[in-house]
């Protein structure tokens, strides 16, 4: 590929919200470039508005209307001379045609180029890419096979299966078949729900790995023709194919699948010319077979710990590559400093099915201290809405071992202290007291079929409870009072306090 | 003042003087309750230290104590009286209540069925998930105010359930 000539970035637009905009602008300020946050009607007073240098407003609170709206967005872009647009994840990170559109208008897309997104972003072009290359890939079918033809490759690659829709996401239209009898009703329930949940009944069928891990590799390639990887993040502990808590390195990663992994992610983004960050995700069964699953043509969410134990700044990586600039480093990294682990803190109420929660947080205390960080798009007062994810921040640790950064979490989760809606915080004191997690033993179904919220939960003291009726009571008092004092005090002739004492006296 | 608080379903007597002292159950209890916040408070105890952070909507409690949740109710003698002339402290209301805004997908109960406590009443699309709301008392579905393909608000009272005994 061509060498890319240095050029300028004066200024960023970050087509996105929450706590991942708030994280680009923080990137972009440490390089000293200004930065355009647009908002929606919903996000008026959202802090990546408030960070930013200058917003601009872009629609109505549902995302088609706003950040989903690609001419609104460049139109913002040219109003306010920015120069860059970077997406954030999520919204139009992977939307080829959007990074087309800011390429054509002249303006530097801050990701890899829209024919990567567009390989990557279509499962059955991605394996076909990744294959040339050498990556192992889950045994499996190619998409739109009739019944029968399914039916016997199933035979081949031996039960158990999981069939899966080509338009799929989310877990619809996914089936897992653990034995022949159940296989045709299971292509017809799977086909059904794929109809109708994407317009599109085409299934494919594939090996269903029992116990694996999801492990993931960061990748981050220049246009100078250098690709390296970042080592890997675990992310087996998920619910509903919802990613809850990440961490570096993996415990069952060795220097040498390190090794051996890492090439093969290199091979694979390199087999779309991949420039910028990205991430590998794969299947790590329990022998450490290997599997490459797909791409993320974008930052992710979990990136932190990544730069937690590298000491690398992904999101100003990002920029430096878009830049045109070689990277800071050339080499890979074998060798990670410390663990960190990365909670998810999202409004859903572990105590009811993980049912999302909205309202106004009244308190916020964050944690701090050593071995801390958090990256968050909330501040006290402002509000949940139902138009988003229920992604209210992400709650990092790290520590010299694993085992540090686990206490080091028990110790800021217990600090963490949300009030005013419902949030999974809970969960994850619960999942940190779990001796599966402890002892690292855990797979992608373990929250969904071996944890349960109220295995590690104790019942609270009666000391506890005693203290908390009298703080309740306390309160209520307080408020008693203060209502008392503030009715029309011009009206009486004697003082608050006289008054309160004889309101209370006619009380009793 | 006297008061009764509810709290995690267990009920104490609590008693504040003019001066401020307070009785729980009848005995005295040493308590520092300092305001630092909103609803930040420091308290010492015993001896103990604790950090608590007290919200109310609508008359719930909710009390963050030690990274634990404590909820319940505070009533005065008046409010206690008419709680149970009404049936009872802390007896389930057979009200289902949006939890937030959203689309009704699906009603899988009808006007005058016997419904049990947990069992799935509506489901409600928000924040790109599908949420079951469940029957939160035994009874009989008195009332279904919404149906299929409806958009609704924050706290909308989308089915009433009468418990047997109101009949």
């Amino acid at each position: 590929m061509t060498e890319q000539q240095p050029t300028s970035i004066n200024k960023i637009l970050v087509a996105n919200r929450g706590e991942i905009a708030v994280r680009v602008i923080r990137a972009a300020r440490d390089l000293g470039i200004p930065t355009v946050a647009v908002y929606s009607d919903a996000d008026r007073a959202a802090l990546h508005v408030r960070y930013a240098d200058e917003a601009v407003h872009i629609g109505a609170p549902a995302p088609r209307d706003s950040y989903l709206r690609m001419d609104k967005i460049i139109e913002a872009a040219r109003q306010t001379g920015a120069d860059a647009i970077h997406p954030g994840y999520g919204f139009l990170a992977e939307n080829a045609d959007f990074a087309q559109q800011v390429t054509d208008e002249g303006m530097i897309w801050i990701g890899p180029s829209p024919y990567a997104i567009a390989t990557m972003g279509d499962k059955q072009s991605a394996r076909t890419a990744v294959t040339k290359n050498g990556v192992p890939l889950i045994p499996g079918t190619e998409a739109g096979l009739p019944d029968e033809e399914l039916a016997h490759a199933a035979e081949a690659i031996g039960f158990p299966v999981l069939i899966k829709a080509v338009a799929g996401g989310g877990g619809k239209g996914m089936r897992a078949v653990h034995d022949p009898e159940h296989f045709a009703e299971a292509l017809a329930t799977a086909r059904r729900e794929a109809e109708s949940a994407f317009g599109n009944g085409d299934v494919y069928v594939e090996k269903l790995l029992v116990g694996a891990r999801h492990i993931e590799f960061q990748i981050l390639a220049d246009s100078h023709g250098n690709t390296i990887h970042i080592g890997e993040r675990e992310c087996s502990i998920q619910r509903r194919h919802q990613k809850l808590v990440e961490e570096a390195p993996s415990v069952v990663m060795d220097r040498d699948l390190r090794e051996r992994m890492g090439k093969m992610a290199i091979a694979a983004a390199e087999s779309v010319n991949y420039v910028n960050a990205g991430t590998i995700e794969c299947m790590v069964d329990k022998d450490k077979n290997y599997y490459f699953l797909e791409m993320n043509t974008r930052l992710q969410v979990e990136h932190p710990v990544t730069e937690m134990v590298y000491g690398i700044d992904l999101a100003r990586e990002q920029i430096r590559i878009a830049r045109g600039r070689p990277m800071t480093h050339t080499e890979s990294f074998l060798e990670p400093r410390g663990w960190a682990i990365e909670c998810r803190i999202n409004a859903e109420d572990p105590y009811q099915n993980f049912m999302p929660s909205t309202g106004k947080i009244s308190t916020l205390i964050t944690p701090t201290g050593p071995g801390v960080r958090v990256d968050s798009g909330v501040y006290p007062g402002s509000e949940i809405t139902p138009y988003y994810d229920s992604m209210i921040a992400k709650l990092i640790t790290f520590g010299e071992s694993r085992s540090e950064a686990m206490l080091r979490m028990r110790r800021a989760l217990s600090e963490y202290t949300i009030m005013g809606l419902k949030h999974n915080i809970p969960f994850h004191i619960n999942l940190l007291n779990s001796f599966s997690f402890i002892a690292g033993q855990i797979d992608t179904n373990f929250v969904e079929q071996r944890f349960s919220m109220t295995t590690y939960e104790e019942e609270p003291t009666q000391a506890e409870l005693e203290t908390a009726a009298i703080a309740a009571t306390l309160y209520a008092h307080r408020k008693r009072q203060e209502a008392a004092q503030v009715v029309a005090p011009a009206k009486r002739d004697a003082s608050n306090w006289k008054w309160i004492s004889r309101w209370e006296r006619m009380q009793r | 003042m006297k008061y009764v608080a509810l709290i995690n379903n267990e009920q104490y007597e609590i008693e504040i003087d003019n001066d401020g002292n307070i009785l729980l159950n009848g005995e005295p209890r040493d308590v520092d309750f300092l305001p630092l916040g909103a609803s930040l408070y420091s308290v010492i105890t015993d001896g103990k230290s604790l950090e608590v952070v007290i919200d109310d909507e609508q008359g719930n409690y909710q009390v963050m104590m030690g990274g634990r949740l404590y909820e319940g109710q505070v009533l005065d003698e008046r409010a206690l009286m008419m709680a149970q002339r009404r049936g009872g402290l802390g007896g389930g209301s057979g009200e289902v209540n949006s939890p937030m805004p959203g689309l009704i997908v699906a009603v899988p109960v009808e006007e005058g069925q016997t419904v049990s406590q947990g069992q799935t009443v509506v489901i409600l699309e928000s924040m790109k998930m599908q949420n079951e709301l469940k029957a939160p008392i035994d009874g009989v579905v008195g009332s279904v105010n919404v149906e299929t393909g409806q958009t609704v608000d924050k706290n909308a009272l989308l089915i009433e359930i009468k418990s047997p005994d109101e009949e």
